[in-house]
Parts: C-alpha cells; structure tokens; sequence
C-alpha cells in the first residue's frame, strides 16, 4: 500500500457521485425494466473510466472507483456501500421490511442485541427532526431487506469481476499505480434477516466465509481493499436502552474477530478498514466516542484505517492518538472532509487537521480522506469541490510537513 | 455589557426557531387574514417569555428574545432577520422585484456595484446544486417580490419595536436575567433594494441611517444590549460580478460602515455588538470572502463586541487571524462555535477547543461564546436546542480549563 512517504497522500472513503446515466440504468434495472445488458456494462464501465479521470484531475493520488458497480438507482442514496451484497449473495430471498421498519430489540444488561434502524437511539430522541422533510436528513430510499433462508454462498463472480476489470482498465489508462475498492466487512452485511442459521454468530460467520471470496478476489487482482463496517461504530447507536461501553466492545469485538477470519491468509498492507458512524444527516448527539472504540478498530488485521474526523462531533477526536499508540505498521485515513455539511472545507483548514494528525503519529503514516463516501450524501458538485479542497488542503499540508 | 469575567459566557447570534403557533399566527396576519390583534400579541408574548426560560435552562446567559418580533410564517425561513424591517419604515411601497429579482448588474474595476442574489457567484458555479429541491440547499419559499423605496425614508415601527421591547424585557425579568439583546438591521444591509426616490445609493444609505437610527436608539434606551445584523459586508463580497479587488471592496464596505457609525453616533458603545456573516444559507461558499480581508473594516464599527462565524468548515481557521490582528484594548468578541451549516450537534469538547483558541489568543475575558449564525430557520427546532446546549456544553468545559 502507497504511503506519505514524500508528500501527504490523498484518497477518500469510497462512494462518488454517480453520473445521471448510470443512476438511470440502476433505476430501470431495480425497478425490472428490460435492460440491456451489454450497454448497462458500457455504461458502466465508461462511467468507471471518468471517474478515475476526474479524481487523478483533481489530486486524489489513490483513486477508487466511485463504487459506481455497487448500484444506486437515486441521486441521493446512503445504502448501496453495502446492499450491493444483497445481489450477491446466495441463500438469501427478499423481505418484506427495511431495516426501519423491522421489530425494534430492546436490550438488557447481559444481553445486548441490534435494534431496529428505525429504533435507533438518535433517531428516537429526534423523532421530529428526522420525520421532517424540510431538515436536512434525507436517507434516501428504504428497501425490504432480504433475510437469510439457507447455506449463504457468494455468486457475485460475474460482478466483482466486472468492476476489478473496469477500475484496471481505468487506472492503467489514466496511469494511475494504486487504487482501492470497497467491500462490505461480515458484522455490516450481517445485518439482514436471518431464519437459517441458529445463532448470530453463527450467521455473522457464514458472511464471513461468503464475502471472503470477494476479498480475496480484490486483493489477487492488485487493487487495495476497503472494508467498509461503520457497523462498529454505528451500532452503538443502535443498541437501545444504551449498554455499557465494556458489553459492547466485547460485542463489536466478535465482529472484528469474524473480519479476521474472514481475511486470514490475506496480506494486511493491501488491506485498509473503513469505520465510520452513519452518514446520515441527523444530530449523531449518541455517536460513541472514538476513544472507546478505537482499540476495537485496531484489532483488524489491516495495515491502514480510515475514520470520521472532519465532522462536528468528531473533529475533537484527534486527540485520541495522544494516548493511543498506532502499531509502528499501520498507516491512519482521517476524514479531513465530510458529507455532514454542504460548506466546502477551506484548504487551510483541511491543512490544519492534517497537521495535528501527522504531528502526533508521523507525516508518513497519514493519508488525507474524507469522513465517509460522498456520493449520493451531498450534491455532486458539492462533492467534487470538497475532492478539490482535500487536495489543496493536502499540498498546503504536504508544504508545511516537508519544508 | 457583560463580559466573561469569571467564566465564558455564552450567547447567541439572534433567530431561535419559532413555535408553531406563532408561525401559523404570523402566516395569518401577513396574508391579511381576519386576524384578532390582542390574541396575535399574545401568542408572540408567550413565545417570547418561553424562549428566554428555555435559553436560561440550556445555560445561555445573555439570551435573546429570538427575533420572535420579526415575523415567520415558515418554519424554514432566512429572511426575517431583515425583511421586517420593510413594515417598520414609511417611503416603501411593494411591488418591486425581490433581491433575487434584482436586475443583474456587472462590476467593473474600481467601480463596485451590487448585482442580485440570483447572480452571486457561488450560486452560479454550483447552479445545479442550489437548483436541487434534494441538495439540502432548500431556503424556504422566497419572495419574487419586495419593497422599492419611492419616498423620503421615515421610520414608522415605534408600535412594533415597543412590544418586541416590552415582551423581551417581561421575559427576561421573569426568568430572572440581567442582560439580553435585541438585534436590528444595519444600513448597509437593509438598504439592498430599489431605490426611484434617492438620487445616489449614499444618500439612500444615509436614509437609512437616519431612519433605523430610531429603532437602534430606543432598544439601547430600554437598557437592551443592541446587535447590529451586517451581513452585507461580507456576503456582499460574492455579489459583486465579476470578483472585484480586495482593496476596492475594502473601501466599498467601509462607506457601509462610515453610514452604520453615522447611525449610532452618541450611543454607548458599550451597549453595542456587532453581527459580521457569510450568509447563512446551506451552500458551498467557496467564494466567500477570508476574515483577513474585512476584519480591519469590521473592527471600524464602533462597537464594543463583535460577532462572526468560526464554526464552519469554511470559517473555522480563521480563528488564527487574531495572531496578526490586535483587538483593541476595549473589545470583546463573540466568534461562532456552534453552527447552523450542518445537522451534527457540535461536539462539546471541540466547542471548548475552539473557545481555547479564541482565547489563549485575546483572552479568556474577551471572548463570549456564541453561533455562526441564527438558529431559527435554518436547521430544525430540535437541532436547534441541541446546539445551543452543547454550546453550553462546551463553554462550561472551556471555563473548566480556563479558571482553574
């Protein structure tokens, strides 16, 4: 994996803005209009070709593909980073209820469980300002979730393929050496109904054995693999009467446990994990802090982890690394720019909180990113303006640190 | 005027969100719909005394009366805070276009004019995003009309202003609170609309001036802590086509500023603070203007504290600039460490960390931590409160270290 070695590095978590072309192709394929199967791959793989264009034009020195294989049929889409997987996987048939809508869980102590989205602590506490169209917190559209009805397999050859080939095909046009690709880490996909497997953990398992076949897909092919699972962070949030911190470290550390297993074998500096506590527009006033679950995070067996830090109830955070000791092999992706607001970060202060973070644990172990995907999050001109400030930021940043 | 002598106070930058009854009242009342004129101030009193109890529970100590006076018949709203004023003042008569409707006009070197709202350079580079009902961008419905000025300018709210006086300050004692403050519009942003009447745009500042001067002096006069709502010296920055030097808009502005200290000649200074922004609206704002560049016209404004953005991701380095800049002895600041362009509620430990910043550099005693901008309109009412309380939050964490 590239790191800073002689300026700041620049990526980002993963999700672009797709274009009007291939939103419309999603669209007619999701709602079962005849699509041609030959120009959606053409489309696809044109837009796939742009995109890498577009981030090499403005900076971005490890490009991904935009997740544009992952399907979004909107404009503004938050789930697609990890309901592409329900396509791909076998065992599994369609719901009847989004995970909005599915039976709340409440918890107790001893015994913690995943409640319902819908039942989500923040989302309870403002009920008003989340049922409102007019606030801001849009989450786009809410399918029925599938729920799991036999031995889970992984069919999405055909597809991973497709997008492996499409990013190199990019990357080797726009003469790019390295680039990333996301995939959803087991504990984030597991979050589907489950009628098959006897126990969670024995699900979360199974989806980890599945999925692995993607992963080892990704990283044969060359290509840096994102594993997207704010599930870890997120699911504080979605544990409702609140736990204590210990119960749920215990629980979000059998998640990382399951990546683990589901990556063993597999060379952790072309690895990189993705945590991050839901992209959504809301208040986040029950976020967990940082400094509770960040052991947790560093338990993954990857060589480089990328987390919100360029939010409001997250920008504090950089503190953390004060007192936490990042292993000597590891590399951090703050979030320097975020989704959460539609203002465009100021170079300077994308600089600002690239210093404090290379300050504490080197220059060359940051890679300047952003807070979480912003495709189908904020406005796709927004989206590549803050692309463009993040690189900006990141050679004011790279001037400072290397003067 | 209060300063934080023993801990970091806290305020506000004006707009709290309205209660529903009041906007459906006001929607009433400005639609001209047979409305009862004691049961409307009631309402408008209770919601005053309700917001000043609520900013004092938070933990907000110089509360405001949330600019419930300004009239709000849309729960997403941008405008109040100088819209009502055009029923405040006599020479006005509707029927002109709105500041987005404003015929376009080009600046040239060294010749700065204003062009129209529409036109502002932001919204023409991110046109497809300021477009988009989904953006986020939404500012609530927008008149495509407005006032024109066709008269001498005569200042007509005494009604007005007296009862936006009497319900603040009931509240306020009510609740038990020495100091609050009440906010005006100054010249050099009302004046903004057009003008058959006034042979120059000076004279019509100067009108303005002399008109607003009787709203400024009888909140001053009731012992209320006056803030002046400028946005224009800074928003007016990405409303000059093309983008003109800094020098000449330097010297633009502080005509603007010339006319607002024309306006509040003999008035204590220490009664008075000033309200510096970038527009509150949820865009990009790439093209906003950098503090360096306008900070020395804002400090040109006699008052004695000075309110401004710092808790945005456009803003929020700014905060460096009081490394080169000397606020003079007897100023105070009230730089923004909570916003209103985004829905995450501000961690307080950052509201602490940025309120160290503002103060390691001018002192702990002259900084009062307060919003980027008014709450009210601009994000929801639950967002609101939250933010306020985490500022209260953060101020109390920022004491913590500070008085120790």
């Amino acid at each position: 994996m590239r790191t800073s070695s002689d300026h700041i590095l620049t990526s980002h978590a993963g999700s672009l803005p797709r274009p009007d072309a291939l939103i419309a192709a999603n669209r007619a394929h999701e709602i079962g209009d005849a699509v041609d199967k030959r120009h959606y791959d053409e489309t696809l793989r044109a837009a796939v070709g742009e995109v890498v264009r577009h981030q090499k034009e403005l900076g971005v020195d490890i490009p991904g593909d935009g997740e544009f294989g992952k399907p979004m049929g909107q404009r503004v889409n938050y789930g697609s980073w990890w309901r592409y997987s329900w396509q791909r996987l076998g065992g599994i048939e369609p719901g009847q209820n989004s995970l909005y809508d599915m039976q709340p869980h409440r918890s107790s102590t001893g015994h913690i469980v995943l409640t319902s989205f819908g039942d989500r602590r923040d989302r309870t506490q403002f009920a008003a300002a989340y049922a409102d169209p007019d606030s801001g917190i849009t989450t786009g559209p809410r399918p029925p979730a599938p729920i799991c009805v036999a031995p889970l397999t992984y069919k999405g050859q055909d597809a991973i393929n497709a997008d492996i080939a499409n990013l190199k095909a990019a990357l080797a046009v726009a003469g790019v050496e390295e680039g990333f690709m996301t995939a959803v880490a087991p504990a984030s996909c597991a979050r589907i109904g489950n009628n098959y497997y006897k126990t969670d953990e024995e699900f979360l398992y199974a989806c980890a054995e599945a999925m692995r076949e993607e992963y080892r897909a990704i990283v044969d092919a060359g290509i840096v693999l994102q594993f997207d699972d704010p599930c870890v962070a997120e699911g504080w949030d979605q544990v409702n009467p609140e736990p204590t911190v210990a119960e749920y470290q215990k629980l979000a550390t059998t998640w990382i446990e399951a990546l683990n297993h589901a990556i063993k074998g597999l060379p952790p500096d072309r690895l990189r994990f993705h945590l991050c506590w839901g992209s959504w527009h809301g208040p986040h006033t029950t976020d967990i802090p940082m400094r509770d679950i960040v052991e947790v995070m560093l338990r993954a067996n990857v060589g480089a982890y990328s987390f919100e830090a360029g939010n409001v109830r997250h920008e504090h955070e950089w503190k953390v690394w004060r007192d936490v000791k990042l292993p000597d092999d590891k590399i951090i992706l703050p979030g320097v720019v975020s989704h959460a607001t539609n203002v465009v970060e100021h170079p300077e202060l994308v600089a600002d909180r690239i210093l404090r973070f290379a300050n504490l644990v080197g220059r060359g172990r940051v890679v300047a990113s952003t807070d979480c995907g912003l495709g189908g999050r904020v406005h796709p001109q927004i989206a590549w303006a803050k692309l463009e400030a993040l690189a900006q930021g990141a050679a004011l940043a790279s001037k400072a640190l290397w003067h | 005027m209060r300063t934080s002598t023993d801990h970091i106070l806290t305020s506000h930058v004006g707009s709290l969100p309205r209660p529903d009854d009041l906007i459906e009242a006001n929607r009433a009342r400005d639609a001209g719909e047979a409305s009862d004129e004691p049961a409307f101030q009631a309402t408008l009193r209770a919601a005053v005394d309700d917001a000043v109890r609520h900013q004092k529970e938070l933990g907000i100590d110089v509360p405001g009366d949330g600019e419930f006076g300004k009239s709000v018949g849309h729960r997403v709203n941008y405008g109040a805070w100088w819209n009502y004023v055009f029923l405040r003042l006599g020479g006005l008569e509707l029927g002109g276009p709105s500041l987005d409707h404003m015929t376009p006009r080009q600046a040239r070197p060294g010749e700065i004019v204003l062009t129209n709202a529409a036109r502002r350079r932001d919204r023409v580079r991110f046109a497809a995003a300021y477009a988009d009902r989904e953006s986020g961008v939404f500012m609530g419905p927008r008149p495509s009309t407005g006032p024109v000025c066709v008269g001498p300018l005569t200042y007509i709210g005494h009604a007005a202003i007296r009862a936006d006086i009497d319900n603040f300050k009931a509240a306020l004692q009510a609740s038990g609170v020495e100091e609050g403050f009440m906010t005006s519009v100054a010249p050099g942003s009302a004046y903004r609309i057009p003008n058959t009447y006034y042979k120059s745009d000076e004279e019509f500042l100067y009108a303005w001036a002399e008109a607003m001067r009787e709203e400024y002096k009888a909140i001053v006069d009731a012992g209320l802590v006056l803030q002046l709502d400028d946005p224009a010296t800074a928003t007016g920055w990405d409303m000059i086509d093309p983008e003109p030097k800094v020098e000449d808009y330097r010297k633009f502005t502080m005509i603007r500023v010339e006319v607002l200290n024309h306006a509040l000649r003999g008035l204590p200074q220490d009664r008075i603070r000033y309200h510096l922004c970038w527009g509150s609206w949820h865009g990009p704002h790439t093209t906003d203007i950098p503090m360096r560049d306008i900070v020395e016209v804002m400090l040109a404004v006699n008052a004695q504290a000075y309110s401004f953005e710092a808790g945005n991701v456009r803003h929020e380095h700014e905060w460096k600039v009081w490394r080169d800049v000397k606020l003079p002895d007897d100023k105070i600041i009230l730089p923004g460490v909570v916003s209103h362009a985004t829905n995450v509620v501000e961690h307080p430990e950052l509201v602490a960390e940025r309120i160290l910043r503002f103060a390691n550099l001018v002192g702990r005693e002259r900084v009062v931590a307060s919003t980027d901008c008014g709450l009210g309109g601009r994000v929801h009412p639950q967002i609101a409160w939250a933010k306020l309380e985490a500022l209260a939050q953060g101020a109390a964490l920022a004491t913590g270290q500070l008085w120790r």
